[in-house]
């Protein structure tokens, strides 16, 4: 499993990916808004989503899991 | 009574006697002794690849810490790309690279060699730290190593290559020195090895968890680059001294001016989006400003919201500071400020230029970068700027807000030259955030208060930030065009460098 996690404290403003969705390396995953700044959460592996671990609006500190990915799973 | 009072003589000594002798020795002192571990060359060879083909020299080779040994280190000095520098290389192959008293002598007199004949130094670092036999003697050598270290700094560059396990003052040594690239899988540094941490706290960690190339150019910032070879590391070396003077106060490095990437600069004044919340990629502005040519990232993958390479504009060696909003949004917190201080630091003892690129949304605030202790790292990069005296050119190219348009190389911290693009904004905070702050009581009052932050956001960014104002102060010098950035740096460069670079 990989998780995607936040690069800087951050509240949740866009989640692209859906449960279930086939993703690839540099796919964007998730939006991050931190000082005034759409801060695109690039996935760094390619497989399926797993799971969501976030909510929008939910405020994220460094380091927090926004997206897991299931890598075996990839196409 | 010794045997000249009454010499006894049985027979002359023939030249060709000592030919063979000392034939005999060098053939002694010179075998290939065999790497171990995942080494593949030999100290020696080590250092001669680094140089130029054929011109290494070895200082004191005859050296000898016992019976059969050599001094522990191979040191001299040679040319990269004809410029001379002195390397020191430690022999692995004789206690595993162990610092004992003799070594320690040999490598203080390549280090007082450098620093007195002003060139620069570099330090193939391979040693298990100071040699427990020799106690006292061990420790007060390493000292020695450290005080000639700090001393060389304002004096001459000094790199440290890591081609196996650094521990101790191996480690602390190329900590005292400029940069620091580090082969991957192969080099570590680490103030103790994992057998005498697991005894100490405990921790069960491998050689490459407490020092490997990951943890320090990633994470701690200790070394600066990862290659993946000796070879590899060999090469970047010379590229790093391609672009730096030989000693403090010597002559920069020229090459002939190359105009920036055509496809670039033809399509700078379309890169940067217009709205400053969105990222972009700072390198390919560069691309469009800088000469089309050889360049040398350090840190890439340590506090990447700014970057730190040496490049060339109009053929002139240069240090350039920029924030990447492609990572983190462009932002400095407490490792980018380390990380930025440190090289404009560097660039400022050994009188390269700054060009400083800022797009910045400010300082990170809040617990997590308080308690790294923003504020102090924040601070030296203020006193960084103010201390560099070399030529500082500085251009806005879409936001700066706040402290942080303090801190990358403002005006006020003393640019020689500033401009700021005509679609940038520069203020005490951008307009959303000043916006909520000036308008609060009217903003609740509203009926569509998103309306209405749209248009006091929009007021204010015309009003406030547009950097006429600045311009119109005498602050910020011009506003330029992006396609007239490279122009206008090359003609204060020249300016600056009394047109000779030097």
């Amino acid at each position: 499993m990989y998780l995607a996690r936040a690069e800087i404290v951050s509240n949740v403003w866009k989640i692209v990916a859906r449960e279930g969705d086939q993703v690839g390396a540099g796919d964007v995953l998730a939006v991050l808004e931190s000082m005034k700044m759409e801060i695109p959460l690039v996935a760094q592996v390619g497989g399926h989503v797993s799971k969501i671990l976030v909510e929008l609006g939910q405020i994220v500190q460094e380091g927090d899991p926004i997206v897991e990915i299931d890598e075996t799973a990839s196409a | 009574m010794s045997k000249l009072d009454h010499p006894v003589v049985t027979s002359a000594t023939t030249p060709a006697d000592q030919r063979t002798v000392l034939t005999q020795r060098r053939d002694s002192r010179f075998a290939r002794v065999e790497p171990k571990g995942k080494r593949v060359y030999t100290a020696r060879e080590r250092a001669e690849m680094l140089v130029d083909e054929g011109s290494f020299v070895e200082m004191t080779p005859m050296r000898s810490a016992g019976a059969g040994a050599g001094s522990g280190v191979v040191s001299g000095w040679g040319t990269t790309d004809g410029h001379s520098v002195v390397v020191v290389s430690h022999d692995a192959a004789v206690a595993s690279g162990a610092i004992g008293a003799v070594m320690a002598e040999s490598i203080q007199k390549a280090q007082r060699f450098a620093i007195d004949k002003g060139y620069p130094i570099v330090y193939i670092n391979d040693s298990g730290g100071a040699r427990i036999h020799d106690g006292i003697f061990a420790l007060h050598g390493c000292g020695g190593i450290f005080a000639h270290n700090i001393e060389a700094q304002s004096r001459i560059p000094q790199i440290s290559l890591i081609l196996g396990p650094c521990a101790g003052a191996a480690a602390y040594s190329p900590a005292l020195t400029d940069w620091t690239i580090m082969v991957k899988e192969q080099g570590q540094m680490f103030l103790t090895g994992p057998d005498i941490v697991k005894a100490a706290t405990g921790e069960d960690a491998s050689a490459e968890d407490i020092g490997g190339w990951a943890l320090h150019t990633k994470v701690s910032g200790v070394a600066h680059l990862a290659v993946d070879s000796e070879e590899d590391a060999f090469d970047a070396t010379r590229l790093l001294l391609s672009f730096l003077p030989t000693h403090k106060g010597g002559a920069q490095k020229r090459h002939d001016s190359v105009p920036a990437n055509p496809h670039a600069a033809a399509a700078l004044p379309a890169l940067v989006p217009e709205k400053s919340s969105i990222v972009f990629d700072m390198n390919k502005l560069l691309d469009g400003v800088l000469d089309n040519g050889a360049r040398l990232e350090l840190s890439p993958e340590h506090a990447p919201s700014i970057l730190t390479l040496f490049a060339r504009i109009d053929g002139h060696a240069v240090g350039v500071l920029a924030n990447q909003p492609n990572a983190r949004g462009g932002i400095l917190d407490a490792k980018a400020s380390v990380k930025a201080a440190r090289f404009v630091e560097f660039c400022g003892r050994f009188d390269l230029p700054v060009l400083t690129f800022v797009d910045v949304p400010g300082f990170l605030p809040g617990t997590v970068e308080e308690g790294r202790g923003v504020i102090t790292h924040g601070a030296k990069l203020l006193k960084a700027y103010v201390d560099t005296k070399s030529p500082k050119l500085t251009v806005v190219v879409r936001k700066s807000y706040g402290g942080a348009y303090i801190a990358m190389g403002s005006a006020s911290l003393g640019a020689d030259a500033n401009w700021a693009w005509s679609n940038s904004e520069i203020a005490v905070m951008g307009p959303g955030g000043a916006v909520a702050l000036l308008h609060r009581r009217a903003l609740k009052e509203a009926d569509d208060p998103t309306a209405l932050r749209d248009e006091l956001a929009a007021v204010y960014r015309e009003e406030v930030a547009r950097p006429y104002l600045a311009a119109e102060a005498g602050i910020v010098d011009d506003v330029i065009l992006p396609e007239e950035t490279r122009d206008r740096m090359v003609a204060a460069l020249r300016m600056l460098t009394h047109g000779s670079g030097a």
